[in-house]
């Protein structure tokens, strides 16, 4: 008994750093946040009682209303995204191929680089003379050689396998061999054509404005549901930074796949479209579960990107949930609104909560 | 033994009076550039005054966020005893108290009313003006000889402006007539110069006013007229990288730009006009841009740190300020200065400057309670126009509902 007591003091000293702090900052602030957003408190003069007042006052905000609706289309975009993402890279760098490590830490750099610096690195390639416009330009300017090429490519491949068929052998339509050889002669068929002056590229120029717009897409769609621009912008940095962590979750659990269920649906025939979805995806669902959770919290309190993009770009545009807290919380010539600030706060992680119970419903945290 | 029990009285004495003087005054303002030139101000000019008086200063920069890191310091009461007041946000800073009432402690007379007039609230100055900054002309006298058109000069009007910009950006495809951002703190400027004010009396703002949209239109226009370019479009980060990599004949930029041009364009011939006037009304407008000295109403040595506030706005403090080319001197004696009769470039920018704080219809880039919030439904508006994505109207339309909005909800 003794020696059990002893047991429990010391696991508690143990945990008593990581407990301390989580008592100090988080419960102790959560608690002190909660209470202000009751408040009107605003940093220099004591906090005055005002109830449920600051909660009504979000919805009148409108700036509060576009944060809602940017945070909640970019937590179900991403989500989605960056988890199907993950998961594909994840099957494909679980092959046995040549230079696999090499792939695995090519492909963590984006996570493992600084959101600050590849925000800074994008911001520079959304310009309207930045990188995906020049390679957008790029390909509206080939166009023609590109459509000749893949014309071509894809005549030479069927009249390659139906000669092949006709002479009995069982030729797959994307028979690598054959595929070499149509990519080739397409190849050099189009340059041909382009250097002799039949194909001539286009004077085409793509001149997208990815940042400084208030354009929404899709226009059909109603105000709520609709993604400003820049905010896809966003979007994209953000599923192309996210997706290396979550692979590396994935990759962790298809480990534990025995590869004999592979065999045994290559034995039966089973493509390796239908292995994905009927193998992998179902082994790693208590992974797809963490990997979903994760998501939507990171991406409902998306905060960094926004705070760099945000001179940029107008803030209706990006203004997400936790950017309106900070804009709130520091409003430039006025007194801080802690108090409104911590409503807004209280309800992104009440929102938060509720979002991730839904999901909960939708994807078992067991595996079947 | 007389001698003795006085050597000791005195000593006693000494003793005695030297931890009551010997106080730290922390200051603090921004990082970057800041911190390397109050410690020369405070090595080379005033240290050892205030040293013999026994204060010693310790500059604290605060690299992140200013306001809002500095907001945190004075509700916790950690800030330090003197801290900058950016004019911009100076109306937050004075609503939290923690600036200190300045009229009895400090003589405001040699300042400029124009500066000191931002940091003033109910006839009570919060802040003393450091120094200040206004907007000119900075144009590339090399391309405008190779164009042979007229240097850019204090009679330019809109119209003539525009013209000179059009003739020098018809020399080469590659380089624009001038680098303009979508930022009203340059084209606020000009509207000024058409008479219009950023506030109606009752506190609206009226961005159908002529005096506005023709300001609005001379601006963006020379921009979707081809003649100039938005910053971003040539893949700069602001106008004074146009001008240094000859993107562009002509920046509308304060003195900043100047340390900027001697880093990055060391040869650059560059000379400096002042802002072209109004068509309408024949007068200037501009911008006045400045940060102020306060003091902490919580600080505990407040008699050390008004002393420490007046030694930094000292004369001879802004005389090195002035010298070293970092800024304009918000004492009206100043003007007078020897340095602003030399010839170089960089004095007669920082001369064109300082009169630029007096010509016309000047104000003092503060937007009230709003801070700079009042800028971004302008800027928007600004960039939808430049980039073609909207007419002046449509967007001045946007731009006023959402103005209305922030000023509705600032005045909550």
């Amino acid at each position: 008994m003794r020696s059990k007591q002893q047991e429990v003091v010391a696991a508690y000293l143990f945990l008593a750093p990581f407990l301390i702090t989580l008592a100090l900052f988080f419960l102790y602030a959560t608690v002190r946040a909660v209470f202000f957003s009751f408040t009107d408190y605003d940093l220099f003069n004591a906090p005055r009682w005002v109830g449920l007042q600051n909660y009504a006052n979000l919805f009148r905000e409108e700036n509060f209303l576009f944060a809602l609706r940017n945070s909640l289309v970019f937590a179900a975009v991403v989500t989605t995204l960056q988890t199907f993402g993950a998961l594909v890279m994840a099957a494909v760098l679980n092959q046995r191929i040549r230079g696999l490590n090499f792939f695995r830490a090519a492909y963590y750099m984006p996570s493992v680089t600084s959101s600050v610096v590849i925000t800074l690195i994008f911001l520079w390639m959304y310009q309207r003379e930045g990188l995906f416009n020049y390679l957008a330009t790029q390909v509206a300017s080939y166009a023609p050689q590109l459509g000749v090429f893949a014309l071509l490519l894809i005549a030479l491949q069927i009249i390659q396998v139906l000669i092949e068929r006709t002479r009995g052998y069982p030729a797959r339509w994307l028979d690598p061999a054959l595929f070499a050889i149509s990519f080739l002669v397409a190849a050099a068929a189009t340059w041909l054509l382009t250097f002799l002056g039949i194909l001539l590229p286009r004077d085409a120029e793509v001149d997208f404005t990815w940042l400084q717009t208030s354009q929404e897409v899709p226009g059909a769609f109603p105000m709520a549901l609709r993604a400003p621009v820049p905010l896809i912008a966003i979007m994209i940095q953000n599923i192309f930074t996210t997706i290396p962590t979550f692979m590396l979750m994935f990759l962790a659990a298809l480990q534990d796949v025995p590869k004999s269920y592979y065999e045994a649906a290559s034995l039966d025939g089973a493509t390796p479209a239908q292995q994905f979805f009927s193998i992998t995806v179902p082994s790693v669902q208590p992974v797809t579960f963490l990997v979903v959770t994760l998501g939507l919290i990171g991406t409902l309190q998306m905060f960094d990107q926004v705070a760099i993009f945000g001179n940029a770009v107008p803030i209706r545009s990006v203004i997400t949930l936790a950017y309106f807290v900070y804009q709130r919380m520091f409003p430039g010539a006025q007194l801080p609104e802690v108090g409104f600030a911590s409503a807004a706060a209280m309800f992104l992680a009440v929102l938060t909560l509720l979002i991730v119970l839904i999901q909960r419903r939708f994807i078992r945290s067991e595996a079947s | 033994m007389k001698r003795t029990t006085a050597l000791l009285l005195a000593s006693t004495f000494t003793l005695a009076a030297t931890p009551t003087f010997a106080q730290t005054i922390r200051i603090q303002g921004y990082g970057g550039q800041d911190p390397a030139i109050v410690q020369r101000l405070l090595d080379e000019v005033i240290g050892a005054d205030l040293e013999a008086e026994g204060i010693t200063v310790q500059y604290e920069p605060i690299e992140t966020d200013y306001n809002a890191v500095i907001t945190n310091n004075l509700s916790a009461g950690t800030a330090g005893d003197v801290f900058y007041m950016p004019g911009e946000v100076a109306p937050g800073f004075i609503a939290t108290g923690k600036a200190l009432p300045l009229n009895d402690l400090v003589d405001t007379e040699p300042f400029i009313d124009s500066l000191l007039e931002v940091y003033t609230q109910d006839g009570q100055v919060y802040g003393i003006p450091k120094d200040f900054n206004t907007l000119a002309v900075f144009y590339n006298q090399d391309l405008f000889d190779e164009a042979e058109v007229e240097y850019p000069s204090a009679d330019d009007t809109f119209t003539t402006f525009t013209e000179k910009i059009r003739a020098v950006s018809e020399l080469d495809d590659e380089i624009a007539g001038a680098c303009l951002p979508a930022d009203f703190a340059r084209m606020g400027a000009f509207a000024y110069a058409n008479g219009w004010q950023p506030f109606n009396e009752d506190g609206s703002v009226n961005l159908s006013d002529e005096a506005f949209t023709t300001a609005f239109d001379f601006y963006t226009g020379m921009v979707t007229e081809g003649i100039a370019v938005q910053p971003s479009d040539v893949g700069a980060g602001w106008p004074g990288d146009c001008l240094a990599q000859e993107q562009a004949a002509v920046a509308i930029e304060g003195a900043w730009i100047l340390g900027f041009l001697r880093d990055n364009a060391p040869n650059l011939a560059f000379g400096v006009a002042p802002l072209p006037k109004s068509d309408t009304t024949g007068e200037r407008g501009n911008f006045t841009y400045s940060v102020a000295w306060a003091v902490n109403a919580d600080s505990p040595n407040q008699e050390a740190a008004v002393t420490v506030l007046e030694a930094l706005t000292s004369e001879e403090a802004q005389q090195f300020i002035l010298e070293q080319g970092l800024a304009i001197p918000s004492r009206e004696a100043l003007s007078n200065n020897p340095y602003f009769e030399e010839e170089t470039p960089e004095a007669q920018a920082n001369l064109t400057i300082f009169e630029g704080a007096s010509d016309g219809n000047v104000l003092g880039f503060q937007f009230g309670n709003v801070g700079t919030d009042y800028l971004t439904p302008l800027n928007n508006a600004m960039t939808a126009v430049m980039t073609g994505q909207a007419d002046t109207q449509g967007a001045l339309e946007g731009a006023q509902s959402e103005l209305d909005a922030i000023i509705e909800r600032a005045a909550q």
